[in-house]
């Protein structure tokens, strides 16, 4: 209940449309809103001593952005990299991030009516970041609070006095 | 109509600080002794800007205080009183409280209400004061005009407004065709020769008749009545003096206010005017000449009824401003009515949000972000020779530049394989544009350049209160003030660059009896000076005071317990000083001799990626030599490769570079190596192992790039070295965090990203590897 509730107060995830990516098996979506672009995977630039699933940061135009790898973060699916292999570029309040996902597959409608609160598990994914569970033809999508996660510590993106 | 007003903030604030830093620089400028007209009134205008800025924003504060600093301006250059030493501290404290009030609204803290009210009684005291100014005195004048001059209504407005500028008038007699005679009293404190040069263009001396006692029997009765019935009021000029009153035309400030306009000849309309203006909230006049044992006292009497000047009979104004004050008084006709009879229907537009009187059309530039500068606007019919823009759009332009130049470098290396023969048009055209890039990015970057004036000019007030404060007597020189550096260097410079001065004020500069007994001039030299020395910004501050002391520095180092010995170099001993917590002043004073500083001072000028450089001579003074990048968005950099990925080392940090033989290599205690070049063992450090890449192994395989950091110099170990560029620095913090040894991130040719190195991060990152190597 206490999912349902934060649900109502941030008010995303009411309802609105949803992008759906798939890492591994699992299928995932985030808030359109967020989503700036999405582009091919590209050779990166490693950052030193940073965690695994940074892959490291991309020339975005002039813009230098990090790339994080949900499937390592994850460990979700086999992590290649190749054609299929997709990047979506996320607006995170003022910042620029990178994703990289197995594919993405739609964009979706979902109201509040068909979301599922996520049940408490000790998963590598906290419930924290898990805005609900949503059906679409019988498929879950695990809706993901892009924004939290992204802005989390475990994500490692912001220095912790920002 | 309502505009909402808070969108024009932000053009006030930065109008309002230029205006106050002008104002200070002419004050400071100014000759006490000799002051030029021009000065003051260049200082009257900005500070009628600020008022009349700050009415129509409604800051009543600064209103307020720039009224009563307006009033006292008003008075000097309309030459009613002397300039005095006092008057210019006191000018110099009101901009402070000023600045404090602009703070406040921008939301810094409250100003001090203390020092306000302090500052405005000073002010009042000075205005009103007549102390060893000429005692005013009230002459009866009488003349007798040529024919031709007293049919001529105009010429007699000329002559009569020419009386107004150095007196009182109170009319007694106009001359006309009829009675060509002039009468009238005068109250001023100039002498008769004045008076009567003034006249002597209107009427032949000897027709001349000013005495003190007043006209003969008859007349007297008849022209005191006449006064009080008509002619008094009926007098406006209508043509300024051009040193006081700036014309129109010439736009004088970026707010354009109007210089009093004429009015109708009539009592009527002066005094419902004048009433306009009580009402509006300042009722502002001078004492009535007809009573000349009150000296010239001014009082602000907001909301005063005009009943209370009809009293004495010759109620005049001398400001009616209208509600916001953004009017000048016609200081042409001082004395007489000014108040302009269409200021009432001028006014409510005026006062109305977000509009400006558009009698120029430079009101509509600075609505939409430009800006004149005062030279060009005072200038008639000047051009406008700069705009205000944004710093962000700035930004932009440049970011986008840099984006063109890596564009550029991409097609440039593309069109590199096409056989030149069959390209030739693409490679030429291609050449074409990597040179006009070039020149773009150029004048681009030129755009952020700003002159050390900037940084120099808030100095002289800085040494000013500061040698006041020592005792001391300092000239303040400075050259180079043209020299052009990049606007983020010159926003973080001017802090280091202040505590140097006041640093060579309190401990170079000796006190002027020290100095005499030395054999030198009572008053120190202080010379700033900027210059460009290659592609750095070189800036020096020089004293001719004692220097420092070196047995001293070194006595203080041994108690600090730092490393010492007497046999070190003077420049050695030089950079004592700049160790934390070191200070050899005798007594802590609010100026200096905490020792924080000397530290934070190199400190912030390395985080600009310059150096700090110090030399002495002991009695002749020390200089310290600023150097700093042009720029801080482009760096020049040698690009490295190790294990695949390519960094960016900054050039000045590199002294030089080779490859080492694997008999260089020592180790010491088993794990640390050192490489041994010229004589001097450096700590080697390779870049794989500090950033965990798979680099080459062997040293003779490698290329060792010897780098001068904080800690001293060290051996980079690298694959291989790639070249030379010049790099636009991106931010890495941007979009993601800081990572430990890295600087920031540029966008090479190919498009790709390469790191830039923190040269001292990474050779801490290197010696520490090494010990924990050891450790385990």
């Amino acid at each position: 209940m206490e999912n349902m509730a934060s649900i109502e107060q941030t008010g995303i995830a009411t309802s609105g449309e949803y992008l759906t990516f798939t890492l591994g098996a699992e299928e995932y979506g985030i808030d359109i809103l967020k989503v700036q672009e999405i582009r091919g995977y590209d050779a990166v630039t490693k950052i030193a001593n940073a965690p695994a699933f940074i892959k490291g940061v991309i020339n975005l135009r002039g813009v230098i952005v990090p790339i994080v790898d949900l499937r390592i973060r994850f460990n979700l699916g086999e992590v290649t990299y190749d054609q299929f292999t997709v990047v979506i570029i996320l607006n995170i309040g003022r910042r620029v991030v990178g994703v990289v996902v197995d594919g993405v597959s739609d964009v979706i409608q979902l109201g509040s009516d068909s979301l599922r609160p996520a049940p408490e598990f000790g998963s590598i994914l906290d419930t924290r970041y898990i805005l609900g569970l949503g059906t679409v033809d019988e498929r879950m999508i695990i809706l993901v609070d892009i924004e939290q996660l992204m802005s989390s510590d475990e994500m490692a993106l912001l220095d912790k006095a920002a | 109509m309502t505009i909402d007003m808070s969108q024009f903030y932000q053009v006030f604030f930065e109008e309002t600080g230029e205006h106050l830093a002008n104002m200070e620089q002419l004050l400071l400028g100014l000759d006490v002794s000799a002051p030029s007209l021009e000065d003051l009134n260049a200082i009257f205008r900005a500070a009628h800007s600020i008022k009349g800025g700050s009415g129509t924003f409604g800051f009543t504060d600064m209103t307020e205080v720039t009224h009563i600093l307006e009033t006292l301006l008003d008075r000097l250059r309309k030459e009613e009183l002397v300039l005095r030493p006092e008057m210019v501290d006191a000018f110099l404290a009101a901009g402070d409280v000023l600045r404090a009030q602009l703070e406040h609204h921008q939301g810094g803290p409250e100003a001090d209400k203390e020092s306000i009210r302090a500052v405005c009684a000073e002010l009042e005291t000075l205005a009103s004061g007549s102390a060893g100014q000429p005692a005013v005195r009230r002459l009866w004048l009488e003349c007798t005009l040529p024919a031709d001059m007293a049919a001529d209504s105009a010429g007699i407005d000329n002559l009569l407004a020419a009386l107004g500028d150095i007196a009182a008038l109170e009319m007694v007699h106009r001359p006309d065709a009829e009675t060509p005679r002039l009468a009238c009293w005068l109250t001023t404190q100039r002498g008769d020769g004045e008076l009567r040069d003034t006249l002597s263009f209107y009427a032949f001396s000897e027709d001349v008749l000013l005495s003190d006692r007043g006209p003969s029997d008859g007349q007297a009765a008849q022209g005191q009545a006449g006064s009080a019935a008509d002619v008094a009021y009926g007098f406006f000029s209508d043509e300024p003096e051009p040193d006081t009153a700036t014309p129109p035309s010439a736009g004088d400030d970026s707010f354009g206010f109007f210089d009093a306009a004429p009015g109708a000849p009539d009592p009527a309309a002066a005094e419902a005017t004048g009433g306009e203006g009580d009402g509006a909230g300042f009722g502002f006049f001078e004492d009535a000449p007809g009573r000349p044992e009150v000296p010239h006292a001014q009082t602000v009497a907001a909301g005063d009824s005009p009943a209370a000047i009809e009293g004495p009979g010759y109620g005049i104004y001398i400001d009616a401003p209208g509600g916001m004050g953004v009017f000048a008084d016609a200081p042409g006709a001082r004395g007489l009515a000014t108040a302009p009879a269409d200021a009432a229907p001028r006014a409510p537009a005026e006062t109305s949000p977000g509009r400006r009187v558009s009698d120029n059309p430079q009101v509509e530039t600075v609505r939409t972000g430009r800006r004149e500068t005062d030279k060009v606007a005072t200038a008639v019919g000047g051009e406008n020779s700069s705009i205000r823009v944004a710093v962000e759009k700035v930004d932009q332009l440049i970011n986008l530049v840099g984006e063109l130049v890596i564009t550029q470098a991409m097609l440039a290396e593309a069109a590199g394989q096409f056989d030149p023969v069959l390209a030739e048009k693409l490679l030429s055209g291609i050449d074409l544009l990597s040179r006009n890039t070039r020149d773009l990015q150029e004048s681009v970057m030129s755009i952020r350049m700003l002159p050390m004036s900037m940084v120099f000019s808030r100095f002289p007030r800085v040494i000013r209160d500061l040698a006041g404060k020592l005792g001391k007597q300092v000239d303040f020189k400075t050259l180079g003030e043209n020299t052009e550096l990049d606007k983020s260097l010159i926003e973080k410079i001017t802090d280091p660059l202040t505590h140097l001065v006041r640093n060579s004020l309190d401990h170079g500069i000796e006190i002027p009896e020290k100095r005499v007994a030395a054999g030198k001039t009572p008053n120190g030299t202080l010379t700033l000076k900027a210059s460009h020395q290659g592609g750095n910004i070189v800036i020096e501050v020089m004293d001719d005071g004692a220097g420092l002391n070196r047995e001293r520095i070194l006595a203080k180092a041994r108690e600090k317990g730092l490393a010492v010995h007497d046999g070190m170099p003077d420049h050695e001993v030089w950079q004592l000083i700049f160790a934390p917590g070191f200070s050899t002043a005798e007594q802590v004073t609010d100026v200096s001799g905490r020792g924080v500083g000397m530290d934070v001072v190199k400190k912030n000028i390395e985080g600009l990626g310059g150096k700090v450089e110090l030399a002495s001579s002991p009695g002749h003074g020390t200089r310290t030599v600023i150097r700093l990048p042009l720029t801080l968005a482009i760096l020049d950099g040698m690009s490295v490769g190790v294990g695949g990925e390519t960094f960016i080392v900054p050039l000045t940090a590199i002294v030089e570079s080779m490859q080492p033989t694997v008999d260089d290599i020592r180790t010491m205690g088993g794990d640390t190596r050192v490489v041994h070049i010229r004589g001097e063992y450096l700590p080697f450090i390779p870049l794989a192992e500090v950033f965990g890449l798979p680099g080459v192994e062997d040293p003779s395989h490698g290329i060792v790039v010897v780098l001068e950091a904080e800690e001293g110099k060290a051996a980079l170990f690298v694959d291989e070295l790639l070249g030379q560029h010049q790099v636009v620095i991106k931010s890495l913090e941007a979009n993601y965090r800081r990572v430990a040894g890295i600087s920031g991130a540029t966008i090479m040719g190919d498009g790709s990203v390469a790191m830039i190195l923190d040269v001292t991060a990474v050779t801490r990152m290197g010696l520490a590897n090494s010990h924990r190597l050891k450790v385990a």
